[in-house]
């Protein structure tokens, strides 16, 4: 069988009424998506070439390196480059402007065993979607970054862009371009990109030899491709201006040759001084072409996979906790809604607290409880307040509708809560803490402990919110106080688990014999 | 008991952990997302968890990268999930676009919070609700689903990856800051209780890659609805997908017909399966003159009011939508045709509210009951517009308004 033939079965597009274009008889078709030809650049583009190479280069890894092109997927953005993805036969993505590498980075984490290569433009890369490629390039994860730079944006009719030269006329320039462009090596490097080269077009050898190396780069590779853009760049800049805009074709080599007569290859250059640089008159006079940097760093995908083991030792200790808990009965008679404020300062583990009688009443007692508490900046520090809400049946409300109970650690929480506190309500004061002032309500039934005494009586001054909840759940009773020294035992650091259950003990039991006084 | 990092059993779970562990159950192996409150601690579970289970974490640049890698993960086989509030939903308008586009399964978690622009970061809203219908640019249907309780996010986040995966599009689960940032108990079933769907998928081998088409419709319009098999990156299929209206093949196919054909397609797999998406829980709805139609927060807020109503003599009726998106238009107009009045509470100036007008077509009036962020609807403002609809203000006056009386 011809080789030729080989290749139209490959394609399997001999039978198919969708693909007569298929011919078999390019060496590179069986890497094109024929049916999809001719393609929407204009003659004389750079992109073309820029195709070939890289076409080039995955054929030679698939000969010399065994690489599978199966896994290979092609990401593109939008523009003239973006449509690259369409026209190669790899599985391949034209995504939205600028987001190619993101999406490609989503791909490549989800699917290590993936070869990933984004192929994009520079208003694409450098433009929309710089702050997706500089951080890509920080993380140095294992893709490839081709950015064909024709230096403006071709698709939309020649608007200056992200890397046209200073001075450069553009549709949107008329007068010159009064920005200054990235140098996009010395981007890609400053973000931390661990191969970093450039070509242009016309240096296909090279550039293919490139974009092999790159491929293979274990780390994040970054290619800038230089491109004539031979309808819009090249119809208002020296370097194409003059030339018969009849022969595009024409226009676009003129212009490559440009680019290759000003080319200067220098590998090892530092990407700093790797600027495209122009005259005066915004015409492009020197262009630093090579690999710039190849240095390997570690790469992403394997620095989160180093840490699966830390985790899973995190997991295997807390389903360790998980299946010690106790299961208890729950408690039959029903609890009416009882809603609870809490409130303190900072550090006291006022959050905690109302999650520890949550979870006691939800997971032990097996009755309903809601926690709600402020977030944000202004709940760090400063005053912090929870509540909870314990009843025997669904909760609807989750919010305190008619706070009979709170446990207050702080004279601002006093301030703060007290009033909202129903007629009769019951008040639980830390003693050392608030001093309860001359026009305190009468109708409240106040009562003190000394917790944050106690706890430090014990060595641990943080475990005063203990005494707190042993002294609220004595007095109070929505909670069974088997269940709270659970919830306590599953919410404590296990080194501070004794001192916190005796500290609520302590609590509980001036809670009791203060109770019993009343 | 196998372990395969899997949490089981009752816990006392915050609501945006719920959502977390939800999907880990659903099968969600990928997360990208960025830093925002409320949602923040989805992430934050995600990054201890994930890793735990041989899945992936990453923290994005930004809401527009966290989309996107989220739809990368998808194609690369695996179920991935965002999650974000307000500002950032707005910058995952674009790709929630491509997603719907290239038909991607995925998830995304709003937590919401007051708005418009950085508004209340800590506090809730309901004001995304049209922003999730009609957010992204074009015509599309879209599936939006609304938890009103810790454990209800951590099911409708695993409702939400199944239709995803059945439907090869992205589904949104609208839920708040109050429902985010709530701690209840949360039951988590052993994982073979749990039913998992998968996307319909081709596999290596499965067909000659030449034969397959990525959006194949089964009849010649798509006329029932078609969500055909999805391949997945590296499996030999070297398929091509585009944000550009499209053909069969994914193939870039510019004119008005090829995008009659695509987003019909989009439209009619989600309109044709509505009764099967659509949840909805109804109370009392056999004698109701007024019906509250709420969700998330705000229908649960608008139990007691409606309790309280009903002691009153008030036949008032609940219906709290479960799925937003699709909304249950026939259902909405039937009850228009029988009942007196619509009371919509909801935490915004009134969005899902013009959903019922529409959707009861001057059948039955509609009155809505708002708060603009910041906090939950009181319960007397929603019992005061039942009685206001019922006509019978003069209970206003009585012990109803009593919020104590809950107790």
């Amino acid at each position: 069988m011809a080789h030729s033939d080989m290749w139209l079965e490959h394609c399997g597009h001999a039978s198919d009424s969708q693909s007569d274009w298929v011919t078999g008889l390019h060496p590179m078709d069986v890497l094109l998506r024929g049916e999809r030809l001719p393609h929407i650049w204009c003659q004389g583009c750079g992109l073309g070439t820029a195709l070939t190479t890289f076409i080039g280069a995955l054929q030679w890894l698939e000969m010399n390196h065994n690489w599978d092109l199966d896994k290979v997927s092609v990401v593109s953005g939008i523009g003239c480059t973006g449509r690259i993805a369409g026209y190669i036969r790899l599985d391949s993505f034209h995504t939205t402007h600028g987001r190619a590498i993101p999406f490609a980075t989503g791909l490549k984490l989800a699917n290590g065993e993936l070869k990933v290569v984004v192929i994009s433009g520079d208003g694409d890369i450098a433009g929309i979607g710089g702050n997706h490629f500089i951080h890509a390039a920080r993380r140095n994860l294992d893709i490839t970054v081709i950015c064909v730079n024709n230096f403006n944006y071709g698709m939309t009719g020649g608007q200056a862009g992200p890397t046209t030269p200073h001075g450069a006329r553009a549709v949107t320039t008329q007068y010159g371009n009064f920005e200054h462009p990235f140098n996009l090596p010395y981007l890609a490097a400053a973000g931390g990109a661990s191969f970093v080269a450039r070509w242009t077009v016309l240096h296909a050898r090279r550039l293919e030899w490139t974009l092999r190396e790159a491929m293979m780069h274990p780390g994040f590779s970054f290619v800038e491709i230089i491109a004539p853009c031979s309808t819009s760049y090249a119809r208002w800049n020296l370097e194409g201006r003059g030339l018969d805009p009849q022969k595009l074709g024409r226009r676009g080599l003129e212009v490559m040759k440009h680019y290759q007569q000003v080319g200067k290859i220098a590998h090892d250059t530092h990407p700093k001084d790797a600027a495209v640089k122009v005259n005066e008159k915004g015409e492009i006079n020197a262009i630093i072409e090579g690999i710039f940097l190849n240095e390997p760093k570690p790469e992403f995908r394997a620095a989160i996979e180093n840490q699966a083991q830390s985790a899973k030792e995190r997991w295997s200790a807390v389903k360790k906790a998980l299946d010690r808990r106790p299961k208890l009965c729950g408690r039959t008679d029903f609890i009416d809604r009882t809603d609870v404020q809490l409130g303190g300062f900072g550090g006291q583990g006022i959050m905690s607290a109302g999650r520890i009688i949550g979870q006691a009443a939800t997971i032990y007692d097996k009755i309903e409880a809601c926690f709600t508490q402020s977030y944000g900046p202004e709940a760090r520090g400063g005053a912090a307040g929870s509540q909870v809400v314990v009843a025997g049946e669904p909760i609807h409300h989750p919010h305190l509708i008619a706070p009979s109970s709170a446990i207050i650690m702080s004279q601002e929480a006093y301030a703060k809560y007290a009033p909202n506190l129903t007629a009769d309500g019951i008040l639980l004061i830390d003693d050392g803490l608030v001093t309860l002032p001359e026009d305190h309500r009468r109708d409240l039934k106040t009562y003190g402990i000394a917790a944050t005494q106690i706890a430090e009586e014990f060595g641990n001054s943080r475990a005063a919110n203990s005494a707190m909840l042993g002294f609220w759940a004595a007095i109070v009773g929505a909670v069974s106080r088997e269940a709270m020294r659970q919830s306590l035992a599953d919410s404590v650091p296990p080194k501070t688990l004794e001192v916190n259950l005796s500290v609520f003990d302590v609590g509980f039991e001036k809670g009791l014999a203060l109770k019993k006084d009343a | 008991m196998s372990d395969q990092g899997l949490l089981t059993g009752e816990h006392f779970l915050l609501g945006d952990y719920a959502a977390a562990e939800g999907a880990i159950l659903a099968g969600c192996r990928f997360f990208a997302g960025y830093p925002i409150t409320p949602a923040t601690e989805i992430a934050e579970r995600m990054s201890t968890r994930l890793p735990q289970i041989d899945g992936i974490y990453i923290q994005m640049e930004d809401e527009l990268a966290s989309m996107n890698a989220v739809l990368g993960a998808s194609w690369a086989g695996v179920k991935s999930m965002t999650a974000t509030s307000g500002p950032g939903f707005s910058l995952m308008m674009e790709n929630l676009g491509l997603g719907i586009m290239l038909e991607t399964p995925c998830v995304l978690v709003d937590v919401q919070r007051g708005g418009p622009s950085t508004g209340l970061p800590t506090l809730v809203g309901q004001q995304d609700m049209m922003q999730a219908r009609w957010g992204t640019h074009g015509d599309y249907e879209i599936i939006a689903l609304c938890p009103s309780s810790p454990q209800e996010l951590f099911d409708l986040t695993i409702r939400a990856f199944n239709l995803s995966e059945k439907f090869r599009t992205p589904v949104l689960v609208m839920t708040d800051a109050e429902v985010g940032h709530m701690t209840e108990r949360v039951v988590i079933p052993q994982p073979e209780e749990i039913e998992i769907i998968n996307r319909p998928q081709v596999r290596k081998g499965d067909m000659e890659p030449d034969h397959f088409r990525i959006y194949q419709d089964t009849d010649s319009d798509g006329a029932e609805g078609t969500v055909s098999p999805m391949a997945i990156a590296g499996e030999g299929y070297r398929f091509h997908i585009t944000g550009l209206t499209h053909d069969e093949l994914g193939y870039p196919a510019m004119t008005a017909e090829s995008s009659e054909w695509n987003i019909k397609r989009l439209v009619k797999k989600i309109r044709a399966h509505r009764d099967e998406i659509i949840q909805l829980e109804e109370r009392y709805l056999d004698d109701a003159e007024i019906v509250v139609v709420s969700y998330g927060i705000s229908a649960r807020t608008s139990q007691w009011p409606i309790e309280q109503a009903r002691k009153a003599g008030i036949r008032v009726g609940y219906l709290r939508l479960i799925t937003v998106w699709p909304f249950p238009e026939k259902r909405i107009l039937e009850l228009a045709k029988r009942i007196r009045a619509f009371v919509v509470p909801e935490i915004n100036m009134g969005q899902i509210c013009l959903e019922v007008e529409r959707c009861a077509a001057g059948q039955a009036p509609v009155l809505g009951v708002h708060r603009l962020g910041g906090d939950i609807l009181e319960p007397q403002q929603v019992l005061g517009a039942i009685c206001k609809a019922a006509g019978r203000s003069d209970l206003l006056q009585t012990d109803l308004q009593n919020r104590q009386t809950e107790r």
